[in-house]
């Protein structure tokens, strides 16, 4: 069953004087397809373990002129300093705080549709693809031309507050030219009460070009946070994704990461912390379509009281992609008795000459291992406090731009002590 | 030092040890050799304090003090360390951050200050370089990937670290070819004085060549069925366990 909250709002959608007509036809075929499937439900293989009751029971209504801010934002209150920042509230772009390095376009999405004749392809992997496209707001569209490298990192910085039920659908495309480079980062951040946040990325990584991509979830614990990021990667590019979370009562985020040129390798990382009745999940599919390419997936989580994980990756060798290297690991830490963990590693090889591995562990701290510290004279606290930030440390090392290390670290820590 | 009373303990229902009596004086090693499965590691888990075990009659005094109620953490801030057979890995645990803390809880127990980073490294530095080890080890996560003498190393580093009064090796000698047990005995050799207390756990008399012991006790089916010099563990070697057992 659908929701019927949506009907009355996409109607607004297409009444939106300040949204360009020319985008309707695309907006109204997504949404007459969303219309035909609805929402998944746990029937759906890839959605079994994440109810979804709360978005469809949630009334949601789209972000209005008024849920833009009254006044300008201080945005240096949500940490992280030296960034370029593009600011986005309750999905409305605030130009006049943002600015980006040197050498990045920065285009609208209608410009970005024209300047590719209208050929951009839509995503249609999940009906939350097909919700961003039918409500698609404060689209942005970045582009770094041919050779270059940007050092300054990007932030994307998405702003939720109200309490009003209010729901966004933020379109980011991100084109990172031949032999080009760009480091991003996507922070969620913000008190919003039953907020829903679905966004969709759509990148594109050319020939010989790089692109790492960090990602801070530390939305409220009210706040929905869908995320989808789809890739398309080309011969020798270089994708880096690398996720912490913590915030959000329902989080999901699906990647999809497409290999097509020789070569490129893809590696997607990720830490989720969670407490109370929060539910994370992180599902992604990494394709390989050419030859010598390789993957990583590479998700840890920590689970606190009665919240509950679902880690779902795919990697799938289609018969051309002889050589590939791959492999998958989701090692999760549970620390109360109460939490639950689904872990679904999976592959599918269609090639003969691969070297692919996957491998999946969950299980509580090791009693010997606090005996150990304890034996050192280390309390039986702190010895579980080093022994789950030495877990951690893996994937909070690779936040290493700016100062999203100590950022990080300091909410770990907080984290670990509640 | 170490005085240990009638010491009757188990696991569950299945009693080990059977009424141990062990005194050791400041400055001396004793040696406990026994087969496998005659409670030589229930003893020293008991000494260290490690869970599960039941501990129906006896008593363990260290300084006088009896610790049987003292959590793992304080017997270590007391000066009690064990050497383990198997030293435990933790993934993504930084050896340096782990040494660091432990030393500086014992700093802070003993009201001293506590060491900052630079002061920590020096003090570090000289114990490897006395361990023949090089600095690479601080950088890497507590035993991970390190090979079996690797890890005793870092054990004994650890023991000159923190300088404890009573030091537990249990097994100090498996997994190590020659060279790497003699630098580690050389190493705790140069550790002894009249102040501090050893307690070697072993199967063979292999590790006694290098760390002479000053009283040896066999221990058969949780019983000390015999205790005497040095000597007695070249007649264990030659004779084997059989001649003591009833």
């Amino acid at each position: 069953m659908i929701p019927t909250f949506f009907q009355p709002e996409f109607s607004k959608i297409i009444d939106r004087e300040y949204f360009s007509k020319k985008i309707h036809p695309i907006r109204e075929n997504a949404f007459k397809n969303f219309l035909k499937h609805g929402f998944p439900n746990r029937h759906w293989e890839d959605w079994k373990y994440t109810n979804l009751s709360k978005i469809k029971k949630g009334k949601f209504r789209l972000s209005e002129i008024k849920d833009a801010p009254k006044k300008d934002i201080d945005v240096s209150e949500f940490g992280l300093q030296n960034f370029h920042t593009i600011v986005i509230y309750n999905g409305h772009l605030q130009e006049n705080i943002s600015t980006i390095p040197e050498g990045i376009k920065i285009l609208s999405n209608l410009e970005y549709l024209e300047n590719n004749n209208w050929m951009v392809e839509q995503p249609v992997k999940s009906s939350f693809d097909l919700l961003n496209t039918a409500f698609m707001d404060s689209g942005i569209s970045l582009v770094v031309d041919e050779n270059k490298e940007i050092k300054e990192p990007l932030r994307i910085l998405f702003i939720s507050s109200g309490k009003e039920n209010i729901m966004v659908h933020p379109r980011i495309h991100l084109d990172v030219k031949k032999s080009s480079s760009l480091t991003v980062l996507e922070q969620h951040v913000g008190e919003s009460n039953d907020y829903l946040y679905n966004g969709s990325w759509i990148i594109n990584i050319e020939k010989n070009a790089n692109l790492n991509h960090f990602r801070i979830q530390n939305n409220s614990k009210e706040t929905i946070n869908i995320g989808n990021i789809h890739i398309r990667q080309n011969t020798s590019s270089n994708y880096i994704f690398n996720q912490f979370a913590l915030g959000g009562s329902l989080s999901r985020i699906n990647i999809y990461s497409d290999l097509i040129g020789n070569g490129a390798n893809c590696s997607l990382n990720g830490l989720n912390l969670s407490n109370g009745s929060q539910h994370m999940d992180s599902y992604m599919v990494t394709k390989h379509h050419e030859a010598h390419c390789s993957s990583s997936q590479n998700f840890k989580f920590i689970l606190k009281d009665h919240s509950s994980g679902v880690f779902s990756g795919r990697s799938i060798v289609n018969e051309k992609a002889q050589k590939t290297d791959s492999n998958q690991s989701n090692r999760n830490l549970l620390l109360s008795n109460n939490a639950i963990m689904n872990s679904n590693p999976q592959l599918e090889i269609f090639a003969d000459d691969v070297k692919c591995s996957h491998g999946s562990s969950t299980g509580a701290l090791e009693p010997e291992a606090i005996f150990y510290m304890q034996s050192r004279g280390i309390d039986k606290e702190s010895a579980k406090s080093l022994l789950v930030q030495g877990f951690a440390s893996e994937i909070i090392n690779e936040f290493k731009e700016n100062d999203m290390h100590e950022h990080i670290t300091f909410h770990f820590d907080k984290w670990i002590n509640i | 030092m170490l005085d240990i009373k009638n010491l009757y303990a188990g696991v569950d229902d299945k009693e080990i040890l059977k009424g141990i009596n062990l005194f050791i004086k400041p400055g001396e090693t004793h040696a406990v050799m026994g087969r496998n499965g005659s409670g030589k590691s229930t003893l020293s888990n008991l000494i260290t304090g490690k869970d599960g075990y039941n501990l129906s009659k006896g008593e363990i005094l260290y300084k006088n003090e009896s610790i049987i109620d003292w959590a793992p953490e304080k017997r270590a801030l007391e000066g009690i360390f064990m050497s383990f057979q198997y030293p435990v890995v933790m993934p993504g645990v930084n050896n340096t951050y782990f040494l660091k803390a432990a030393l500086n809880a014992k700093l802070k127990n003993e009201g001293k200050k506590e060491l900052d980073a630079a002061g920590f490294l020096k003090l570090v530095k000289k114990k490897l370089n006395d361990l023949d080890m090089d600095t690479s080890y601080l950088q890497r996560a507590v035993n991970e990937g390190f090979s079996g003498g690797e890890k005793k190393r870092n054990e004994i580093l650890q023991m000159l670290t923190l300088e404890p009064e009573l030091s537990i090796m249990d097994e100090t000698d498996s997994g190590l070819d020659i060279d790497a047990l003699k630098t580690i005995a050389s190493g705790i050799n140069r550790y002894r004085n009249p102040d501090r207390s050893f307690l070697v756990i072993t199967h063979y008399q292999r590790l006694l060549k290098y760390i002479e012991p000053d009283f040896v006790h066999v221990l058969i089916d949780g019983r000390i069925v015999k205790s005497g010099g040095k000597e007695l563990a070249l007649e264990l070697e030659k004779k084997g366990y059989q001649w003591l057992e009833s």
